[in-house]
C-alpha cells in the first residue's frame, strides 16, 4: 500500500477519534468517583442556578463517556464529533466568561471541585486545549471515514475498498 | 442467430436489475440497522443518564441526623474571639493547602493578636478538597479532628490545634499525619479522652466535614486561603495588609 493523502486520511481519522474520544472518557470517568467535588466544580462557575448545577454535574459526564466511547469504538462518527464540538463550545465559552469575570477557579475539566490551591489560574491552557479539541473534533465532522472502526462510512476510493467495507 | 442474441441481452438486463434490486434492498437493511441502533444506543445513554443522577444524588446527600459539633456557629463556621469585637475576619482554609500554611506563618499570629485584643472575631470556615489517596483523605481527616477538638474543649482548644496543625503540616503529595498524630496534636490543644480518639478515627464528623466543604462553595469560595474583613475579600493576604484592612475596618 502508498502513502498518500487516500491511505493517510482514514488513518488520520483513527487519530482525531482515539485522542477525541480519549480525552473525553477520561475527563468524564474522572467526574464519577467524587460527586461532591464535581458540584462545586459546577458551582464554581456561577452560571447555572443551584437547582440545574447537582443534575448537570451528575450528568455530564455520562454524556462525555458516551461521546468518548462512540468515538473509541467508532460508531455514529459524524453525530458523536458533532456532539463533542457542541460540548467543547460550552466548556470554551464557560471557561472564557470565568477568565472574563475574573473568577479563580479551575476548570473541572478533568475531576476536582474547581478549587485552585496556589491561586494559580490556568485559563490559557484551558482555552488553548478546548480550541484545539474543538478543531480536531470538526474536522472528524466533516471527514467521519477511518480505520479500526465498528461502524460509519466506508473509505471511498481505496484500494481495498471491499476488505475495508466487511472490516467497519 | 438474432433470436439467440435478443435472450442473452434479456438475461443481461434482468440480472442487472436483479443485482439493483439487492443492493437497493441491502442498502435499506444498513439504514434500517443504523437507524435502529441510534435508537438503542440514544435510549441506553438515556437510561445511564438518569440513573446516573439518581445514584450520585444518593451519594452526595448527608443525612438528616448528621452529626454537628457543639460549639459551632451557623452549622458549619468556629468562632474564635469576642462577639462584641468590631470587625469580623472570615478564613477560609483547607489543612492540607501549602498557602495557607504560608498564610498562617505570616499572618497567623497577627489574626490571634487582633482576636486577643478584642478587635476581631475570627471565622473559621474548613475545607476539605485535597483528598488524595495518598494522603488518606487529610483534608478530611484533620477537619474532622478539628470538628472533634472544637466539639469536646470549645473554640479555644480548636484555635491551638489549627495552630499545630498548620505548623506541623504534612508535604502536599505525601501521606499526611497519621490518626494517632491527630489525636497526639488534639491531646495537646486540650482535647483528650477516649472519645476524642475514637470520633477521630473513625470520622464522626465526616459528614459534617461534605457540608462545610459544600457551603464554602455556595459562599463562592474557590480558592484556599480565602479571607473577607468584615465581608470583603482581602486582595494582601499579609500581615501588614490584614492589619491595615482591619483598622480601616473598625474605623468605618
Amino acid at each position: 500500500m502508498r502513502w498518500n493523502a487516500a491511505t493517510a486520511g482514514p488513518w488520520l481519522g483513527t487519530a482525531a477519534r482515539l485522542v477525541l474520544g480519549g480525552v473525553f472518557v477520561v475527563a468524564g470517568a474522572l467526574k464519577v468517583p467524587d460527586p461532591g467535588a464535581a458540584v462545586r466544580a459546577v458551582r464554581a462557575y456561577r452560571l447555572l442556578p443551584e437547582s440545574l448545577v447537582a443534575p448537570v454535574a451528575f450528568g455530564l459526564p455520562v454524556i462525555e463517556i458516551a461521546v468518548g466511547l462512540a468515538l473509541l469504538l467508532g460508531v455514529f462518527v459524524r453525530t458523536a464529533s458533532i456532539a463533542a464540538a457542541v460540548l467543547l463550545v460550552v466548556f470554551l465559552v464557560g471557561v472564557g466568561s470565568a477568565w472574563a469575570r475574573g473568577l479563580r477557579i479551575d476548570c473541572g475539566c478533568f475531576g476536582n471541585g474547581g478549587e485552585v490551591t496556589a491561586g494559580e489560574t490556568a485559563y490559557p491552557l484551558e482555552v488553548l486545549r478546548d480550541a484545539a479539541l474543538v478543531v480536531v473534533a470538526l474536522l472528524l465532522a466533516r471527514w467521519p471515514a477511518s480505520r479500526l472502526a465498528l461502524g460509519g462510512r466506508s473509505v471511498a476510493g481505496t484500494t481495498d475498498r471491499k476488505e475495508y467495507s466487511r472490516a467497519r | 442467430m438474432p433470436a439467440e442474441t435478443t435472450r442473452a441481452a434479456n438475461r443481461e438486463r434482468l440480472a442487472a436489475r436483479r443485482a439493483a434490486e439487492a443492493a437497493a434492498r441491502a442498502q435499506a437493511e444498513r439504514r434500517r440497522r443504523t437507524v435502529l441502533g441510534g435508537v438503542v444506543a440514544a435510549v441506553a445513554v438515556l437510561v445511564a443518564l438518569v440513573a446516573v443522577i439518581v445514584v450520585q444524588t444518593h451519594r452526595t446527600s448527608t443525612s438528616a441526623n448528621a452529626a454537628v459539633p457543639a460549639n459551632t456557629v451557623d452549622g458549619t463556621v468556629i468562632s474564635v474571639g469576642s462577639a462584641d469585637a468590631p470587625v469580623t475576619v472570615d478564613l477560609y482554609e483547607d489543612f492540607q493547602c501549602p498557602n495557607c500554611k504560608a498564610f498562617e506563618d505570616a499572618s497567623g499570629r497577627t489574626v490571634a493578636q487582633l482576636v486577643a485584643d478584642g478587635t476581631v472575631q475570627a471565622h473559621y470556615h474548613g475545607m476539605a478538597f485535597l483528598d488524595t489517596s495518598a494522603n488518606g483523605r487529610y483534608s478530611t481527616r484533620a477537619l474532622n479532628a478539628a470538628a472533634v477538638v472544637v466539639a469536646t474543649a470549645g473554640p479555644g482548644a480548636f484555635q491551638a490545634f489549627h495552630d499545630l496543625l498548620f505548623a506541623n503540616q504534612p508535604v502536599e503529595g505525601g501521606s499526611g499525619l497519621t490518626d494517632a498524630q491527630l489525636v497526639q496534636y488534639a491531646t495537646q490543644a486540650g482535647a483528650a479522652g477516649s472519645s476524642v480518639e475514637h470520633d477521630i478515627r473513625n470520622l464522626t464528623y465526616g459528614d459534617w466535614v461534605k457540608t462545610a466543604t459544600d457551603q464554602a462553595s455556595k459562599d463562592g469560595v474557590t480558592a484556599t486561603p480565602t479571607v473577607f474583613v468584615d465581608g470583603h475579600k482581602l486582595a494582601d493576604l499579609s500581615s501588614a495588609g490584614l492589619t491595615s484592612a482591619v483598622t480601616a475596618a473598625a474605623a468605618g
